[in-house]
């Protein structure tokens, strides 16, 4: 009942589902794995991962467009999500090539000697040869897909509830939440934490237990799991801003104290929806890193997460597909710009080169967005449904 | 609207599709903060290029550079490779500076047979059947450099100072090991690491000056990258710290960084190289005239990581010439025991683990940010995987004779045909 | 320094080329040349351990020329002519071709192309022998200076036999500064080489409380030890402690491992042993009866170990209780390498003293750098300390103020070339463009945006991005130097210990005024007074006939010129480069978080808190710079927790809600 409700009371929903799966299909249709081959595997890549950020813009989204909390700590649970999942990629990677090599010694290798040589291989990059503590469980698939959930959730929730409980709101809580990115990504760059440092976890584009397949193909299965998140997330999320609940949050997100003074418990709406948003932050991050292939602190500089706060400004708040339009056409657009693939304008007196300047009119288009759009891109919606009315 | 931007995406692409000339992809940072040194080694690849273009081309083909921009973002690095070698279906890539962008790259090559040159010094540990790497290995640079520092200098007591990062981490343990091996004990190596663009240098440089407080000669191994170069050495000469009193040999300082500085407080520092711009040799001289005429600038330094592109670039045509083809396997097989002159005199060998026989240098840093050359070695053969680590020292990399590039030479086993990254 | 020496060098060779040429050539026997000629390959690679080889051929020979040779070689002047390998003298370096002069005449015996000829460039550890080489001229020279070359000579590089030869010299010398050298000097030569050890303990007794670094490095070399392990204590060392196996100063497998060194017991069979001894006595699928297949275990492999042992196949290993044995047979200890306990004690006792008082002094030098810290914070927090803390605008783009205020220095310092002019110019400059750009950023975007504080964030940080690129279009990615004068270039020194740079002890003025002039602006002038009615109450303030739009402006204005001030501050010792300010941008808003928004004394003690913090846990965890940082972040998020207002919290209206 509830899953129909939710198609007929927010019309984006079917609309939005139907066009992910045109697309999936279009995709799938198009790609080298099981298509015509016309799409890239890289650009595949590319879909799959905006696809991936576009889940990432919905959460954020969920807490800043619905909620009113403007969190500069989004990317960070997408990037926990990235390393919890590499841990696993890369010992069971490792893992393999290791038993294979030490397969061919005359005395059969004990599980200690396995262990060892498999950590000399992963961390003599950083100069160190034993399991760091935080590696207890990547030999398990099962439990690392658990931390996925569970180590971001539980970073928002001991993060939120410390900030909530002290009133901590507005502008105060965003600088907050950009000091603990700061934080996170200033302690994995540390060589001697056990993340490899600087350098990430790398090579996790090779899936282990698929080493006979192709990217053609893998690249493929990460775009429809991608896809599929991005749809159930989306619905979810409708499910949640609709009812009495979504109602709640949005009244707080307008008037925090007017909600208190109703006798609403505040500070444990915003921490579920906070809480909420980290988890889905941190699986749109494991299913972004074996596609971007390596994850390191660079990914959680604070700067990468107020890039997330643009997009959903641009795109549109307050509105879902308005998130997921800005994350698709701001970072496809920064693609384009940057790949080197734009041509350049020339002035004849200045050749324009896209490469060099597309940052600046990412961020003067930032500010114009702001002054004369606060609607964004999803304003335009608004533009084209009340045609449609009248 | 995502159609519509597929639709153009997929145009860009098809405009790149095949034609008969040879493509040489270049995968340097142009923005960023890497921008700042790969933007130099974009520049050399194209005057090569246009050079080689000039004198016939190459099997009779034109050269067409690709040049694309990672931006300084490691992910990036894998992404553009890969379009590289598929979309734009390059012939060779030369590029990558950081260890970090070259991992992020290694997975894509492998999986897709490319070829890159590689051209800057890194921490070795590695040799990839489908990289050849044109900077020097840490026997070819730190080794000969802490030498110095043993034999000519006699410093007993080490200060590793770092960036942290994994070059300067791998370096310094084997620095560590070589300098326990050499009977330097162990409370004798202050090791340290800072961030990168550290500024706030006044407490670390005041350790290393209490390391003298044994009553030995200090000396500092400096793998401080970039930007905080300034701040190190400034503070070292604001207090009053001169290359008499603590010598610093620095592996990450060229004449390009020197070119944003203040040299004053640096004289006397050391610089350990395989090339200098200061080398008095007539290649040296010509390639130095090249560049100033290719480039418009007078003032524009040469540097290493360039000499290796230089050295990397003209085997790789060498190679193609004698193979007949571009195709990496019959490149690759020819590539093995080219010779290219050095600039700075002898000649380059490619090695079967895919690393080059170089001279090292070590220069002091002169007031005008040039280096007078004080040693100069003969020809030292790169080590892929390095002699002063015990788990290194059983490994050995040799691509035409065991086709493996990690083989363990007591179990005589392969380890692993892919690189570990 | 460098330069001195060189000048010294040029004043020492005029002075030995004083001696008449002829005099010179009237010599008997072997010339120069020759005898160079037959060490040529040592002079041409010298190498600090074999250079001393050629130096006392020379110094033996007698020959009057070879101070001035010497002296030529060590300061690089020296070529070698690549067709014979005659070494010759060059008239003018940087001439082409080179007029090439004999060593011996000083004559000129041809020129040649620079490729012909290779420059000889000692290197700094053969300077330092062949200055040792010249100490014995420059010992007896009438020229002062040349004195005092020879005694840093000596302090580089002392040997017995200058003992008696300073003590010769302190009786007859007369200059007051080659006196004072060698009284520094001699203690430390006495308590090297002097035979008596009253004089040596009574020259370290003369070092109590000498907090300098050579006294430290005097003593110390006195008490270094080395380790040793016997049948028995031996009398006639110099023991320092007796070590018991199994101490925090030596494990119990260290010790043993001492003994397996020293060949006193049999050694451990670590696990890398057993499994090659094990690889090497497969037989027929089998080790000592246990199947391969097996043996991916320790256990099974033990047991076939075990048996390699029954069938005499292996070495035995030690047992727990004879690893025990053995270390109970065997004493440990330390023994000095000094012979003498009377010296070493008398050592012990002076360097404890001076430790305690280098401790104190380490301390005063800790708070020195966490207030220098505190002042770099403070200057770059203050002015958003205005714009943030009292206008309540959170501007992302005050990092790029302080890029721009840095960069503004640089250009200054390219129109004009003395450094402490353009200083004072670009301080008032970058001032002026940091006021105009704030200006202009209140009037096009902030202020739309006053009731919208999230999408200020937001906007800023596009027109941050923005600016860097256009600064990085413009100047570079290539880091520009922004050089401090020379009166600023160097250091405040107390002693060894405690030293500051002078660059620093600046910036920290600059901080206390800065500090002092917003604190008179906002409480005792009048656009203070309109500053704060404005952000209490604006439409109360509008209603007093207060313009609050000219009043944001100029606020904004302020504090991103207050922001300029303090790049060109920041510069002068740190890089200046495109992203200068976003490394601060951070920090900057938590100083300010930290301090209490709306005043400035919040952002001095946040500054000071954030600063002092951070070098006191680095101080803690010397080795790692970052980690420092990631604690004190953690620690601020911790601290705004328990304090949501900051150190020092306004009350009333103005604290918002």
């Amino acid at each position: 009942m509830e899953g129909k409700s939710i198609f007929t009371r927010n019309r984006s929903v079917p609309i939005f589902i139907g066009l992910l799966a045109l697309f999936t299909l279009g995709v799938t249709i198009l790609s080298e794995g099981y298509g015509t081959g016309a799409l890239s595997v890289s650009f595949t890549k590319v879909l799959g991962m905006t696809l991936c950020l576009c889940l990432a813009a919905l959460a954020m989204d969920l807490v800043w467009g619905y909620c009113g909390i403007l969190s500069l700590g989004h990317f960070a649970f997408f990037g926990l999500g990235g390393y919890m999942i590499g841990m696993w990629l890369m010992t069971a990677r490792t893992e393999a090539v290791v038993r294979a090599n030490l397969a061919g010694n005359v005395i059969p290798p004990t599980e200690a000697e396995v262990s060892t040589a498999t950590a000399l291989q992963i961390f003599s990059v950083v100069g160190a040869e034993d399991w760091p503590w935080m590696w207890a469980v990547s030999d398990s698939l099962v439990l690392s897909l658990l931390l996925v959930v569970l180590i971001p959730g539980l970073l928002a929730l001991v993060f939120g509830w410390l900030a909530f409980r002290s009133r901590v709101t507005g502008v105060y809580l965003s600088i907050l939440t950009q000091a603990m990115t700061l934080a996170l990504s200033l302690y994995l760059f540390q060589n001697d934490t056990g993340l490899r440092g600087n350098n990430g976890l790398s090579g996790l584009q090779n899936i282990p237990g698929a080493e006979g397949i192709g990217q053609d193909r893998i690249s493929i299965w990460f775009f429809w799991a991608s896809a599929l998140a991005l749809g159930i997330a989306y619905i979810g999320a409708a499910w949640v801003v609709s009812g009495k609940f979504g109602n709640i949050v949005r009244a707080i997100r307008d008037d925090e104290q007017r909600v208190r003074f109703l006798g609403y418990r505040v500070e444990g709406y915003k921490l579920f929806v906070f809480t909420l948003t980290a988890v889905i932050c941190g699986i749109a991050g494991a299913l972004y890193y074996p596609q971007a292939g390596i994850i390191n602190p660079d990914e959680i500089a604070p700067i990468a997460s107020i890039y997330l706060a643009v997009w959903v400004a641009i795109g549109g708040r307050g509105r879902l597909y308005g998130a997921v339009i800005g994350a698709a056409v701001v970072s496809l657009l920064s693609t384009y710009f940057t790949g080197g693939r734009a041509p350049d304008i020339d002035l004849g007196i200045y050749t324009i080169e896209w490469v060099d300047w597309w940052p600046v009119l990412l961020g003067l288009g930032f500010v114009l967005v702001t002054l004369f759009a606060p609607k964004g891109l999803g304003g335009l919606v608004d533009l084209i449904v009340r045609k449609d009315k009248a | 609207m995502k159609k519509l931007l597929l639709a153009s995406a997929l145009s860009v692409i098809s405009a790149h599709a095949a034609s008969a000339e040879i493509r040489v992809g270049i995968l340097h940072s142009l923005t960023g903060t890497m921008a700042i040194s790969e933007t130099t080694l974009r520049d050399v690849m194209l005057m090569l290029i246009e050079q080689q273009n000039a004198a016939g081309g190459l099997l009779g083909e034109e050269i067409v550079p690709v040049v694309v921009d990672p931006a300084s973002d490691w992910p990036l690095f894998a992404e553009r490779a890969r379009e590289l070698l598929t979309v734009h279906e390059v012939d060779v890539i030369f590029g990558c500076w950081t260890s970090v962008s070259r991992k992020s790259v290694l997975p894509v090559i492998e999986e897709l047979n490319g070829l890159m040159f590689y051209p800057v010094q890194y921490e070795g540990e590695e040799s990839s059947r489908n990289v050849f790497y044109t900077g020097a290995a840490p026997n070819q640079q730190a080794i000969p450099a802490v030498d110095y520092f043993l034999e000519e200098l006699g410093v007993e007591t080490f200060a590793l100072l770092g960036t942290d990062y994994v070059y300067p981490r791998t370096t310094n343990r084997i620095l560590e090991q070589y300098l326990l091996d050499s009977g330097i004990p162990q409370e004798n190596i202050f090791v340290n690491y800072t961030p990168f663009g550290h500024s706030d240098w006044s407490s670390i440089v005041a350790d290393v000056v209490a390391l003298g407080e044994s009553g030995q000669q200090v000396g500092v191994i400096s793998t401080i990258n970039g930007d905080a170069n300034v701040g190190f050495y400034s503070e070292l000469a604001a207090q009053g710290v001169t290359a008499d009193d603590i010598p610093v040999v620095a592996f990450s300082v060229g004449e390009e960084e020197l070119a944003g500085l203040d040299t004053g407080p640096l004289e006397g520092h050391l610089a350990a190289w395989n090339y200098f711009q200061s080398a008095d040799t007539p290649e040296n001289e010509a390639f130095i005239t090249a560049w100033h005429e290719f480039i418009g600038d007078e003032s524009r330094p040469t540097n290493d990581p360039m000499e290796a592109h230089y050295i990397g670039f003209n085997m790789w045509v060498q190679a193609v010439e004698a193979a007949g083809t571009t195709d990496v396997d019959a490149v690759r097989d020819a590539m093995y025991g080219i010779e290219v002159p050095n600039l700075t005199g002898g000649t380059a060998t490619m090695l079967p683990n895919h690393h080059l026989t170089k001279p090292v240098l070590i220069g002091e840093i002169r007031p005008d940010g040039q280096f007078d050359i004080i040693t100069q070695t003969d020809p030292v053969p790169g080590d892929a995987w390095t002699d002063y680590l015990p788990e290194s020292a059983v490994l050995t990399s040799d691509w035409p004779g065991l086709d493996c590039g990690m083989y363990n030479t007591e179990t005589e086993t392969c380890v692993q045909i892919e690189s570990n990254y | 320094m460098i330069r001195i020496l060189r000048a010294c060098l040029a004043g020492l060779i005029l002075s030995l080329s004083v001696m008449p040429a002829a005099f010179a050539q009237e010599e008997e026997g072997a010339d120069l040349q020759a005898l160079l000629q037959s060490r040529a390959d040592l002079v041409a690679d010298a190498s600090r351990r074999t250079v001393g080889e050629v130096l006392e051929l020379l110094v033996e020979s007698g020959l009057a020329e070879v101070p001035q040779f010497l002296a030529t070689w060590q300061a690089r002047e020296l070529y070698q002519r690549d067709s014979d390998g005659l070494f010759v003298y060059v008239e003018d370096p940087d001439a082409d071709p080179l007029t090439l002069l004999d060593i011996s005449t000083g004559e000129v015996i041809g020129t040649a192309g620079s490729r012909e000829v290779s420059q000889l460039r000692p290197n700094r550890g053969v300077q330092g022998v062949i200055a040792g080489a010249l100490v014995q001229f420059q010992l007896s020279s009438e020229d002062p200076a040349e004195r005092l070359q020879a005694l840093a000579a000596i302090e580089d590089d002392p040997d017995e036999s200058h003992l008696p030869l300073l003590r010769e010299m302190l009786e007859e010398e007369s200059d007051p500064a080659v006196r004072s050298a060698i009284e520094t000097l001699l203690p430390g030569l006495i308590i090297a080489f002097a035979d008596s050890d009253a004089d040596r303990v009574a020259a370290i007794e003369s070092l109590a409380g000498n907090v300098s670094l050579d006294a430290r490095a005097t003593l110390n070399p006195l008490l270094t030890t080395r380790r040793e392990v016997a049948d028995a204590l031996p009398q006639e060392l110099n023991i320092m402690q007796v070590l018991d196996p199994g101490s925090a100063e030596l494990s119990v497998d260290e010790a043993y491992q001492m003994l397996v060194d020293d060949g006193l017991a049999p050694a451990i069979v670590s696990r890398a042993d057993q499994r090659a001894i094990l690889a090497e006595n497969v037989v027929d699928g089998r080790v000592g009866g246990v199947p391969v297949a097996e043996l991916g275990d320790y256990e099974a492999r033990d047991r076939a170990y075990g048996a390699l042992v029954d069938a005499g196949l292996a070495q035995p290993a030690p047992t727990e209780a004879e690893i025990e044995a053995a270390l109970d047979a065997h004493v440990f200890f330390d023994a000095y390498r000094e012979p003498s306990s009377a010296v070493t004690d008398a050592a012990r006792a002076t360097l404890d003293g001076i430790e305690t008082r280098v401790g104190l002094f380490r301390l005063l030098d800790l708070s020195l750098d966490g207030l220098s810290l505190a002042s770099i914070y403070f200057l770059a927090a203050i002015g958003l300390a205005i714009t943030f803390g009292v206008m309540g605008v959170i501007n992302m783009a005050h990092g790029e103020f302080i890029m721009i205020g840095a960069y503004t220095g640089y250009v200054v310092q390219t129109i004009v070339p003395d450094y402490t002019l353009s200083i004072m110019l670009a301080i008032p400059l970058a001032f002026a463009v940091t006021f105009g750009a704030g200006v202009a950023m209140e009037r096009l975007v902030i202020r739309w945006l006053y009731h919208r504080p999230l999408e200020t964030l937001l906007a800023t940080f596009g027109i941050s991005i923005a600016l860097q690129q256009i600064v990085r279009q413009i100047f570079g990615t290539q880091a520009r130097p922004l050089t401090p004068p020379d009166w600023l270039a160097g250091s405040v020194a107390i002693n060894d210990v405690v030293s500051i740079s002078s660059i620093r002890i600046a910036i920290f003025l600059l901080g206390a005024i800065f500090f002092v002039a917003l604190w008179l602006i906002l409480n005792r002038t009048r656009l203070g007074l309109e500053v704060r009615a404005v952000t209490q109450n604006p439409a109360m303030a509008s209603s007093m006939g207060i313009n609050p739009d000219r009043i944001n402006m100029l606020t904004f204005g302020l504090g991103s010129g207050i922001a300029g001030i303090a790049g060109v501050a920041i510069g002068l010792f740190a890089q200046v480069v495109p992203d200068l300010g976003s490394n601060y941008i951070v920090q900057s808003f938590m100083t300010v978080v930290v301090g209490g928004v709306g005043n400035i004394f919040g952002t001095l003690f946040g500054a000071l808190m954030i600063g002092s913090l951070q070098k006191v846990i680095e101080w803690l965890n010397p080795s790692n710079t970052l980690a420092a940082q990631t604690y004190m972040i953690l620690f601020v998020i911790l601290f705004i927790q328990f304090r949501p207002r900051g150190i020092i919290a306004l009350k009333g209206r103005a604290a918002g809600d």
